[in-house]
C-alpha cells in the first residue's frame, strides 16, 4: 500500500480522488447485482439508482475534503510553529548569558519608549474628555508690545464678540479665590466663574445632581455651586449627601447643586464653581459697564462647519470694530488683538516641543539597543555555527532556517517588550509628575491599549532588525563554512560589528548632546544670579475676604499688627508682606504703564511700563534686595498722596539713562497724581532665571495695599518653625483668614525652574542608557576582535613586537570606530538641535562646550571600554597561541 | 441527503464497527451495513460516502490507498485512535439506551 501525503492533495486531486472512489462502489455493486443474476445492461441502471444522486454525493464527499485539507494544512502551520517556538525557548534557554543580556538590553530600550509614549499618547493623543472637542476654541486678548499673553476680556467685550459671532455658543470664564464656610475649618477655594451654559457646550454631564441653568447666572438668581471632583473627594470625603447643602462664601448661602465627574484642571484648576451672577465683582455695577474691566476669557463651540481660522477671521473682524468704536478703552493697548485657540491646543502646546525631543530621543535610545543585541545575536550565531550548518546538513532549507532565527529573535523581543511594559508602568507615576509641569493634562497619562500596541509594534519591530541584522553578513555559504572550520569569520562579519560599533556611538552621541545641551542650559539658569537672596526666607499667602477687609485701611490696619508681632518673634530677622516675591510667578502679574513729569506723553505703544511690587518698608531687607541709590522704605512712608516709590536699577538704566532717578516724578494715573521716587534697588530676576529682569517700580505696602498679600520672614537660622510661626500669628489676629501656599524663596526659585532641571534630569537617564549600552557594545566588539586576532598577535609578539605596541594597535581599532561614529554623531546632533531649541534657553543649540564635553566623554569611555580587550591582547602567549591555531 | 439525526449518528456508529476488523473500503463498508442489519436502515447506499468523508474529517477515520479483490485501486479506511474510543463511547451508549428503552417495554403494569 502506498500512502499520500494529505497536504499534495490540491482541488484536482480531490475531484479526482472523489470521483473513482464513488465510481469504484458502483462498479463493485454492479458486479455484485450481475452474480445474483441480473442481466449486465440492468444491473448498472440498478446500482446507479440504489446509490443516490451521485453529482450531489460527490459534491458532499469533495466540500468535506476540501475542509479536512485545509484544517490540516493550518494545524500543520500552527504545529510547525509551535515547533519553531519551543525550539526557540530551549536554544534560548541553553544560552542564559545572551537570554538575560538581550533581555535586559530591550526591556530597558522598549520600557522607555513606551514610558515616553504613553506620555505623548495620554496628553496628545488622547481625546478629551469634552464632546466633539475639535469645535471647541479658547478666545484671548494678547497685546504683543506688552508681551503679555492675555489682558482677558470685559463684559462688554463679551457682549460684543457674542453679537459678531452669532452662530458660535460662547461661554465666558474667569477664576477668582474665595472663602469657603460651612463645613468645618475655613476653606480658601478657587472659582471658577461662568455663564450658565459653560458644562453644557462643553458636553460634561454631571457625576451627581446638575450643572448650572439657563437664567442661573442672571442678576438676582439664587447663588449655587458646583463642586469638582477633586474638591469633592478630597474635601468632602466623596459625601453624596452634599447636593443641597450650603455653604458660605462672600456673606451670602450658596448651594450645592451638583458634582462635576473627573476634568482636567482647565482653564485653571479650580475646586468649585459658580455663576457669574454668584460672583461679587463680575456682577458689580462698575464691572458690567466699564469697557476696560477686563477680568474675563471666553470659550467657544463653533458649529461644525466653521472652522477654526474661519473663526479667526471673523474675530478680527469684530477686533477691528472694536478698536474703531471705543478708541480709549484702547489706550496703553493699542495692539491688542482677540486670538482664537483650539482648547487642545491651548492645553498641550506647552507640553509637545518637550514631549516630541523626548519621544526621539527615546527612539534613539531603542535603536542603540537594538544595535546592541544584534551585536550579542551575531556572536551567538558565530557560537552556533556548526548547529545552524548540520540543520542545514539534514536538510533544512535556508528559509526554514531563517524562521527559526527570526522566531527566536521575535519570541525574545516581544517577552523584551512585555517587560518594557512593566518598566512604563513603574515609570508612569513620575513621568506624570513630570508631564504636569508642562500641561493641564498629566492626569491622562496611563498604560491603555494604545500604549500596549505600541510596545508590542516597537517589540516586533525591534526583533526583526536584530534578528535580520546579523543574517545580513552571512554572505558566505552555510556548508563552505562547516567545511572551512567554525573559526574563520568572514571579513564581512567585522566590517559588520565595526559599522554596528560606529552606528552605536553616532546614536549615542545624538542622546548625549541633547542631554549635554539641557544640562548646560539648566546649569546657566541656575548660575543667573537671582538678584536676591533666597536662603532663609519663609513666604505664605493671604487672600484676604474683601466683604471683611474691604478698604485700603484695613489692610493697612492687618499689615500693620501682621509684621508688629513677625519682627518681635524669636528667630525673625526682618520681616515683610508684599503683593509678589521674587519667583512667585513666572510672567507679569501686575505691569503698569506710567508717565515721567516734565516728559511729553510718548505713542501709548511706547509708554513707560513697569511691574509694580507693593512692599512693606523691611522687604528690601527681608528678600536680600540692594538699595544701590537714594533710600529703602521706612515705616513713617505712608504717604497715599504723595507716594515714595523705589525703581529698580534696570527701570532707571531704561528710563533715567544718564541721570539719577532719585528725586523723579512718575504718575499711573495720567498726571493726575505725581509719586516721587526715593531710592534704587538692585535687579531682580523677578519671575525666576528664565525669564530677562523686568523693570520694577516698588511702593510702600503702606500707601497702596493689596488683598493678596505675600507674608515674608527671613529667620536667623534654616528651621522648619518659620511656616507655623505665620500661621499661628495670622491667626491669632484673624481666626478665619486662612493661610495658603506656604514656601520658601529657595524652594519658589526651584519651582520656576523644576520643568528644565527635570527635562534635563530625564535627557540625562537616557543619555546614561545609552553611553553604558553603546560602551558595552564596544567593548564586546573589542573583545571579540582580539579573540579573533589572537594568532596574529601571538606571531607580531614572536617577532618581537613590544607589548605597549600591540596596546596601542587595539586601541587604535577601537578609537578609530569612535572616531569615525563621534564624526557622524556630530552631523546627526546639528540635524537633531534644531527640535532642542524650544527647551534651551542661554544656550546655542550648536554649543561647541557641550559637543566638545560629549566627544570628550566618548573617548575616555571609549578608552576604557577597549583597555580590558587590549590588555587580554597584550598577555597573549605567543606559544599558546600558535598552538590553538 | 436523506436520513434524519438519528439515522446519522446509527450510520457513523456502524460505520466505526465495518473498519473495525482492520482496512475496509467504502464498498465493502456499505455491503457489511447492509448485511448485518438486513437492510433495515432504508437509504440511498450513496449517504455512506459524506459520513465517511465526515469522520474522516474529524480524525476519526484515516485513509490508505490500495488494491481491492478486483485488481482495481480503491481508498481504504481505517480506525484511528480516536475512531476506536468513539466506536467504544458509542457502543457502550447505544448499548446502555437498548437496555433501558427494552427494560421499560417489558415492566409490569405498575
Amino acid at each position: 500500500m502506498k500512502r499520500r501525503f494529505h497536504l499534495s492533495i490540491g482541488e484536482r486531486g480531490v475531484q479526482k480522488d472523489v470521483a473513482s472512489e464513488l465510481a469504484f462502489y458502483i462498479d463493485m455493486r454492479t458486479r455484485e447485482l450481475i452474480a445474483a443474476g441480473v442481466p449486465p445492461d440492468q444491473a448498472l441502471a440498478d446500482a446507479t439508482a440504489a446509490f443516490g444522486n451521485v453529482g450531489a454525493i460527490e459534491a458532499a464527499c469533495r466540500d468535506e475534503r476540501r475542509r479536512d485539507v485545509r484544517s490540516r494544512a493550518w494545524r500543520e502551520r500552527i504545529a510547525s510553529v509551535g515547533g519553531d517556538l519551543r525550539y526557540a525557548v530551549r536554544t534560548l534557554t541553553h544560552t542564559p548569558g545572551y537570554t538575560v543580556a538581550a533581555l535586559f538590553t530591550l526591556a530597558l530600550g522598549i520600557g522607555a519608549n513606551s514610558a515616553i509614549f504613553s506620555m505623548v499618547n495620554g496628553v496628545l493623543l488622547r481625546r478629551l474628555p469634552y464632546a466633539n472637542a475639535e469645535h471647541l476654541i479658547v478666545l484671548q486678548q494678547p497685546v504683543a508690545s506688552l508681551g503679555i499673553g492675555d489682558i482677558a476680556f470685559s463684559p462688554l467685550e463679551v457682549a460684543d464678540v457674542r453679537a459678531g459671532m452669532p452662530r458660535a455658543a460662547i461661554d465666558e470664564y474667569h477664576s477668582m479665590s474665595f472663602d469657603l464656610l460651612g463645613h468645618g475649618e475655613p476653606r480658601h477655594v478657587q472659582t471658577g466663574v461662568v455663564s450658565a451654559d459653560f458644562f453644557r457646550e462643553l458636553g460634561v454631564r454631571p457625576l451627581l445632581g446638575r450643572t448650572f441653568a439657563d437664567g442661573e447666572d442672571q442678576d438676582g438668581a439664587a447663588p449655587v455651586l458646583v463642586l469638582s471632583y477633586q474638591f469633592w473627594v478630597d474635601q468632602l470625603g466623596a459625601d453624596s449627601s452634599i447636593i443641597g447643602q450650603s455653604f458660605t462664601m462672600n456673606d451670602r448661602q450658596h448651594v450645592v447643586i451638583g458634582v462635576l465627574p473627573p476634568l482636567p484642571p482647565y482653564p485653571d484648576r479650580n475646586d468649585v464653581w459658580m455663576p457669574i451672577s454668584s460672583c461679587p465683582f463680575r456682577s458689580s455695577p462698575q464691572v458690567k459697564s466699564t469697557r476696560t474691566a477686563r477680568m474675563v476669557s471666553m470659550v467657544a463651540r463653533l458649529p461644525d462647519d466653521m472652522t477654526p481660522a474661519e473663526a479667526q477671521r471673523r474675530l478680527s473682524l469684530v477686533e477691528a470694530r472694536l478698536h474703531a468704536a471705543y478708541p480709549d478703552a484702547y489706550k496703553g493697548v493699542r495692539d491688542a488683538t482677540i486670538t482664537a485657540t483650539p482648547v487642545h491646543a491651548s492645553m498641550t502646546d506647552s507640553a509637545r516641543p518637550a514631549f516630541l525631543v523626548l519621544l526621539g530621543i527615546a527612539g534613539l535610545v531603542l535603536l542603540v539597543a537594538c544595535i546592541n543585541v544584534a551585536h550579542l545575536t551575531l556572536a551567538r550565531q558565530l557560537r552556533r555555527q556548526r548547529e545552524l550548518a548540520i540543520r542545514v546538513a539534514l536538510g533544512a532549507g535556508r528559509r526554514r532556517l531563517l524562521r527559526q532565527l527570526v522566531t527566536e529573535s521575535l519570541l525574545l523581543s516581544i517577552a523584551g517588550g512585555a517587560l518594557g511594559l512593566v518598566v512604563a508602568r513603574v515609570a508612569m507615576g513620575a513621568l506624570g509628575q513630570f508631564a504636569s509641569q508642562f500641561t493641564v493634562r498629566a492626569d491622562a497619562i496611563v498604560l491603555d491599549w494604545r500604549v500596549t500596541l505600541f510596545a508590542l509594534g516597537i517589540a516586533i519591530v525591534a526583533g526583526l532588525v536584530f534578528g535580520v541584522l546579523p543574517l545580513a553578513a552571512d554572505r558566505h555559504d552555510v556548508v563552505s563554512r562547516l567545511r572551512d572550520g567554525a573559526s574563520t569569520a568572514g571579513t564581512g562579519r567585522v566590517r559588520l560589528r565595526g559599522a554596528l560599533v560606529v552606528g552605536e556611538v553616532a546614536l549615542a552621541f545624538v542622546v548625549l548632546v541633547g542631554a549635554g545641551l539641557a544640562i548646560r542650559s539648566f546649569a546657566r539658569l541656575m548660575s543667573t544670579a537671582p538678584g536676591y537672596d533666597p536662603q532663609n526666607v519663609v513666604t505664605a499667602r493671604l487672600v484676604l475676604n474683601f466683604t471683611k477687609y474691604k478698604t485700603r485701611h484695613d489692610m493697612r490696619a492687618l499689615g500693620d499688627q501682621l509684621l508688629q508681632r513677625l519682627q518681635g518673634a524669636p528667630g525673625v530677622v526682618a520681616a515683610a508682606v508684599a503683593n509678589e516675591f521674587p519667583a512667585s510667578s513666572s510672567q507679569p502679574r501686575n505691569l503698569s504703564l506710567f508717565s515721567i513729569r516734565g516728559r511729553p506723553a510718548p505713542d501709548s505703544l511706547h509708554q513707560p511700563k513697569a511691574e509694580v511690587n507693593v512692599v512693606s518698608a523691611d522687604y528690601f531687607r527681608t528678600v536680600g534686595v540692594p538699595i544701590v541709590a537714594g533710600r529703602a522704605f521706612t515705616a513713617a512712608d505712608r504717604d497715599t498722596l504723595n507716594v515714595a516709590l523705589i525703581v529698580s536699577a534696570s527701570a532707571a538704566r531704561r528710563y533715567f539713562p544718564n541721570e539719577s532717578p532719585i528725586g523723579k516724578q512718575l504718575s499711573f494715573n495720567n498726571g493726575k497724581s505725581w509719586y516721587t521716587v526715593v531710592g534704587e534697588s538692585g535687579d531682580v530676576r523677578q519671575f525666576g532665571p528664565a525669564v530677562d529682569i523686568p523693570e520694577q517700580v516698588y511702593a510702600p505696602f503702606a500707601s497702596t495695599g493689596t488683598n493678596d498679600v505675600r507674608v515674608l520672614i527671613r529667620e536667623s537660622n534654616p528651621t522648619a518653625l518659620g511656616a507655623r510661626l505665620i500661621d499661628q500669628i495670622v491667626h491669632s489676629i484673624d481666626p478665619q483668614q486662612p493661610v495658603i501656599d506656604v514656601e520658601t524663596l529657595a524652594d519658589a526659585r526651584r519651582d520656576v525652574l523644576a520643568s528644565p532641571r527635570e527635562t534635563a534630569l530625564l535627557l540625562s537617564g537616557f543619555a546614561a542608557l545609552a553611553l553604558a549600552i553603546a560602551a558595552a557594545g564596544l567593548g564586546g566588539v573589542m573583545a571579540y576582535s582580539v579573540g579573533q586576532r589572537t594568532s596574529e598577535f601571538g606571531i607580531r609578539m614572536a617577532l618581537g613586537a613590544e607589548r605597549a605596541s600591540i596596546l596601542r594597535l587595539v586601541l587604535a581599532q577601537g578609537l578609530w570606530l569612535v572616531v569615525v561614529g563621534v564624526a557622524i554623531g556630530i552631523g546627526g546632533s546639528i540635524a537633531f538641535g534644531a527640535g532642542m531649541s524650544k527647551l534651551l534657553t542661554g544656550v546655542p543649540r550648536s554649543d561647541p562646550l557641550t559637543y566638545a564635553g560629549v566627544a570628550a566623554v566618548f573617548l575616555i569611555v571609549a578608552m576604557l571600554a577597549c583597555l580590558v580587550p587590549a590588555r587580554r591582547a597584550t598577555a597573549i602567549d605567543p606559544a599558546s597561541a600558535f598552538r590553538a591555531s | 441527503m436523506a436520513g434524519s439525526d438519528l439515522f446519522v449518528g446509527t450510520l457513523d456508529v456502524l460505520i466505526l464497527k465495518a473498519v473495525s476488523w482492520g482496512p475496509t473500503h467504502g464498498y465493502a463498508i456499505g455491503r457489511w451495513i447492509r448485511q448485518t442489519t438486513n437492510d433495515a436502515l432504508q437509504v440511498q447506499e450513496g449517504a455512506l460516502y459524506p459520513a465517511l468523508h465526515r469522520l474522516q474529517r474529524k480524525g476519526l477515520l484515516d485513509e490508505e490507498w490500495g488494491v481491492s479483490e478486483t485488481g482495481r485501486e480503491a481508498k481504504y479506511y481505517r480506525l484511528t485512535a480516536a475512531g476506536r474510543r468513539e466506536l467504544r463511547a458509542e457502543a457502550a451508549r447505544w448499548n446502555e439506551h437498548a437496555k433501558a428503552v427494552s427494560l421499560a417495554l417489558s415492566a409490569a403494569k405498575p
